[in-house]
């Protein structure tokens, strides 16, 4: 009784079937999608220490397209912030490179981070203890100039030194 | 004098409204009757714009309305398919709105038969949503290959803060994921498109967070003292490759998100960075500067010990790649002279095709079903987004107010 039963349906399912064979049949329920907006709180005190620290060491160096090494002038620089650092032992810097709009943004964030790494290695080869120097990157995130010519990106491609 | 009329549109401004234009259609699109659906005509009218806009602006459908036409049927035993066959249109959709929920129909025209019954069950304040799940039914019915209508686009905005924003594929009900004053880059989404991923720099210097989306959760990816950026999950979800500069340089990692173990992928002094994960997840494409300027490299996660295989060789910036949803080839940015553009590889062909041609084009993101890519462009020095499908049209989502970028595409969420 129930296999007959069973198998009138399965007939009736196939004759469905074949009665619309290239008939596409469909059934969905719409997705919610709910979304929360969420605050991100800074815990960024770049400017606080900008204050805080002696601005002696205060520079900025540059740097060219997709390049990381330093130039002559660069070196001019930083051997007045090595003259600083060795005349107040107590200073302590940030250095925080940067690059130019130009090309992708992660990989402007890391050539943002070796411009930063190499005058880091520059100042520990003149004699700057290593643990009075933080690095880090911005990328092309804070741009200080903001025209779309050589002129702006050439002052973006920087590492401040604060 | 430029900076202070800058700032003042700024301050006006809460959302950056995106509104999509289409710039460039395809050459012989799809000829698709769509009368008005029968029941709640408040709603019918509404579904119908929406069901259109998404129809042209995919650049494949040219739309006839009632007013287009000779006869409006309003049942399937009605229907003169001469009337149709006439002003040569290829498909006819009719529905019907009960209680919210939609059943509609498509007739081709051709073979004088309904080729599908499809029904939608709606839910409160969706009907937005409704609509995109019914145009991806006709868009799949008639091209073959599943619509994209009812996906989502991750995108960060600047203004006076930044923000991480998720808006509908065609630009529309825009939310705010999160709010900062530092820097947000590099969102993504996880494969289920339930959580993203992305740069934060609010705790001084980029870190990577994952947040769930319906309910805000968030944390960071992994506690590490040095930077992480490049966040990109792996298909299956289980893990996320990153960029860690704990090696005094860019260096790509894998997290095991369950037990936030860290495998090290790859090993040069030069940057390795921008990984994404090949379809099946057997592959990384990473950007490296290892062979003097960023070029785009392959590495094998089957093979024991793999070398990094270089996969691009035209031209002196190749960067961000990311794989096609099939396999067949890779999305990148390709610098040709001066200007950054998007470009297009596949494996079996040995020349760059450009897909754009901009001068600042970058962050390109491809749609799940790999027809669309949609990138960032800059407009006289304000970011907004673009698209250009693989059919040929192009279209814009400009901001009508602040500095959009960095679009990300969300898988399918039918």
């Amino acid at each position: 009784m129930i296999f007959s039963k069973f198998n009138i349906s399965f007939l009736f399912i196939i004759i469905f079937l074949s009665s619309c064979s290239s008939m596409n049949v469909t059934e969905e329920t719409v997705y919610s999608g709910d979304v929360k907006t969420v605050q991100a709180s800074s815990t960024d005190n770049e400017d606080i220490s900008y204050d805080s620290q002696a601005i002696f060491a205060n520079a900025t160096v540059y740097f060219d397209f997709d390049k990381t090494n330093l130039t002559s002038k660069s070196l001019q620089t930083l051997k007045s912030v090595v003259d600083a650092l060795n005349d107040n032992s107590k200073l302590n810097i940030v250095l925080s490179g940067h690059a130019d709009e130009r090309g992708t943004r992660e990989y402007n964030l890391a050539l943002g981070q070796r411009r930063a790494d190499t005058v880091s290695q520059y100042l520990i080869l003149n004699g700057v203890e290593s643990n009075r120097i933080i690095t880090k990157s911005y990328g092309e995130e804070r741009p200080i100039a903001n025209g779309q010519d050589e002129a702006s990106y050439a002052k973006n491609r920087r590492v401040q030194i604060n | 004098m430029k900076k202070i009329f800058l700032l003042l549109i700024f301050s006006n401004s809460i959302f950056s409204e995106l509104i999509l234009e289409i710039t460039e259609g395809t050459e012989d699109p799809y000829r698709v009757a769509i009368l008005p659906f029968k029941g709640d005509k408040k709603l019918s009218s509404e579904l119908e714009n929406i069901i259109i806009n998404n129809l042209k602006r995919s650049g494949e459908f040219y739309v006839f309305q009632a007013s287009d036409l000779l006869s409006t049927p309003d049942k399937e035993e009605n229907i003169v398919f001469n009337d149709f066959k006439i002003l040569n249109v290829d498909y006819l959709v009719m529905g019907n709105i009960t209680n919210g929920d939609v059943v509609y129909e498509i007739y081709d025209i051709g073979k004088r038969s309904k080729v599908r019954s499809s029904t939608v069950f709606g839910i409160p304040n969706k009907n937005r949503q409704l609509a995109h799940y019914i145009s991806d039914g006709i868009y799949e019915e008639i091209t073959g290959i599943p619509g994209i209508s009812s996906t989502k686009i991750l995108y960060v905005t600047q203004e006076n803060k930044y923000r991480l924003m998720v808006a509908d594929a065609d630009g529309e009900n825009e939310q705010i994921l999160l709010e900062s004053k530092e820097p947000i880059i590099s969102p993504s989404w996880s494969p289920d498109s339930r959580q993203v991923a992305y740069v934060s720099f609010e705790t001084g210097m980029a870190k990577v967070f994952i947040q769930n989306i319906a309910t805000g959760e968030r944390s960071v990816a992994i506690e590490n003292s040095s930077q992480i950026s490049s966040p990109a999950w792996s298909p299956d979800g289980k893990f996320l490759s990153l960029t860690l500069f704990q090696d005094g340089n860019a260096e790509i990692y894998i997290l095991n998100l369950r037990n936030k173990n860290l495998t090290r992928l790859t090993n040069h002094y030069s940057i390795d960075t921008e990984s994404s994960w090949s379809p099946k997840g057997s592959k990384i494409m990473f950007t490296s500067g290892r062979s003097g300027s960023p070029q785009l490299y392959e590495l094998d996660l089957k093979k024991f010990n793999s070398k990094p295989k270089r996969i691009s060789f035209d031209g002196n910036y190749n960067a961000k790649g990311s794989y096609l949803p099939d396999n067949e080839g890779i999305v990148f940015v390709h610098r040709s002279n001066t200007n950054f553009q998007i470009a297009m590889k596949y494996f079996d062909e040995n020349f760059v095709r450009t897909l754009t041609e901009a001068k600042m084009d970058e962050s390109p993101s491809i749609s799940p079903n790999g027809n669309v890519i949609v990138y960032a462009i800059k407009d006289d020095g304000m970011g907004l987004l673009a698209g250009v499908t693989l059919s040929g049209a192009k279209f814009r989502l400009p901001a009508t107010k602040g500095s959009v970028r960095e679009p990300s595409w969300s898988g399918y969420l039918r």
